[in-house]
């Protein structure tokens, strides 16, 4: 009995070594890899929220328990320097946080909005990230597809540009949002819920109406901390 | 042994969904597009061939009563590189699976023909067998997903079937998985009921 629970011991022990000892392995050829993909989405997702801003320095504030990271931007309209702000908002969705960039101008006007993680039930709520394709399924197969330059950008990420963050958003199920819609919508200052993931759509408007909040104060107490030196 | 009958018989004869009834769960969740089907086969097949080779290798050196969690951690450790792997160099569809990646861990099929079969056979017919039940696997949830991409969201591989059509939400839904699984299921059966009259 003894010997057998020391060489079952012995065994799974052993199963342990082996299968951490291939995972550091395989861990140190991708995690090089990974990192340098996050950087790029950080990136990306900055220059897409931020469209033709210069990205300033980036801040970061402890908000009740957590972190608010944000970045400051500017641009040169001819004599006038806009400012710019882009902050990550992070809510829990309906199965774990969304993380979403969002970039919004001195009143509180969303420039845009990129969806940087999300674990959303693929088919419902990770339709956050789809891009509908102007082509169809039949314009693909006869060889008639339109010559796409750049792949559209996610209509729910889309609807977002000209959204005031400020004030209250609302959510109007009209089904998957387009073009057409974006006048109607923007005046009521509302954005259509993806069809079956209202509480995914809530998370990331509830997400950047905080944000948006949190921003304002952070930006208010580092005036403050500027100025309390100078005096 | 009849090596072409251990390849085959998990496409159709001993289909893991439609005939043993394993593997629901990644059937029912992952099935909304064509294209997230044909990820979550090919990750989940991977799995399966390796773990099949390696819990064949070991079998002779396993304990019985413990050989549950040596199965579960070599299949856990494949798991883990197949996710790191998609993250690295497909963070694409790694975002599209989400966390039924890392849930192929508890994939009853992978679990049972490590237990049902790969524990009793030599390396050849666990590849073979691996190989088969993927397979039976991946048609079975490319087909489920075919249905329900083109009623659920009125596309096929990502693109648009009818432009201006309303689809059928509940499609890629829970409840639209169930109806058309219930639909494959009472095929599947009629067939086989006809086959043996």
């Amino acid at each position: 009995m003894n010997a057998s629970i020391l060489r079952s011991t012995l065994i799974l022990g052993l199963t342990a070594f082996v299968a951490t000892f291939a995972l550091s392995h395989i861990k140190a050829i991708t995690h090089p890899v990974i990192q340098k993909q996050e950087r790029q989405k950080q990136e990306n997702a900055l220059a897409l929220v931020l469209p033709g801003y210069t990205i300033g320095e980036e801040r970061s504030v402890a908000v009740n328990g957590g972190s608010f990271t944000y970045w400051t931007a500017e641009k040169t309209d001819g004599p006038a320097t806009m400012k710019a702000y882009a902050f990550i908002a992070e809510k829990p969705g309906y199965s774990g946080a969304i993380r979403t960039m969002v970039g919004v101008d001195d009143t509180g006007t969303v420039l845009g909005i990129s969806i940087i993680r999300q674990s959303e039930t693929p088919g419902l709520g990770a339709r956050v990230l789809e891009a509908a394709s102007r082509n169809t399924f039949f314009q693909v197969v006869t060889g008639r597809a339109h010559e796409t330059g750049e792949e559209p950008s996610p209509w729910f990420q889309e609807q977002f540009r000209g959204i005031n963050a400020a004030a209250k958003i609302g959510i109007v199920k009209k089904g998957d949002w387009n073009e057409a819609m974006r006048e109607e919508l923007l005046q009521k200052n509302e954005v259509s819920a993806i069809t079956g993931a209202t509480i995914t759509t809530k998370a990331v408007k509830d997400g950047i109406e905080e944000g948006m909040a949190t921003l304002r104060t952070a930006l208010e107490e580092h005036a403050k901390a500027q100025e309390a030196p100078a005096r | 042994m009849n090596y072409y009958r251990e390849f085959t018989k998990g496409i159709w004869e001993k289909n893991p969904i439609l005939i043993l009834g394993i593997g629901m769960c990644p059937t029912l969740a992952v099935s909304t597009s064509v294209s997230n089907a044909l990820w979550m086969t090919l990750a989940a097949t991977f799995v399966l061939i390796f773990s099949n080779i390696i819990v064949s290798l070991v079998k002779a050196v396993v304990p019985s009563h413990i050989r549950i969690p040596i199965f579960i951690a070599i299949i856990a450790t494949f798991v883990i590189i197949v996710e790191l792997t998609l993250k690295a160099f497909q963070p694409d569809i790694y975002k599209a699976l989400g966390i039924f990646i890392p849930l192929i861990v508890v994939n009853c099929i992978i679990l049972g023909r490590a237990e049902e079969f790969a524990s009793k056979n030599t390396v050849l017919p666990s590849i073979l067998d691996g190989l088969g039940m993927g397979l039976g696997f991946g048609l079975t949830l490319t087909v489920l997903a075919f249905f329900r991409e083109i009623l659920g969201s009125n596309r096929l591989f990502g693109y648009t079937l009818i432009p201006g059509m309303e689809p059928a939400t509940i499609m890629t839904l829970a409840p639209g998985a169930f109806f058309t699984l219930a639909m494959m299921l009472w095929g599947m059966n009629a067939l086989r009921s006809r086959k043996r009259r």
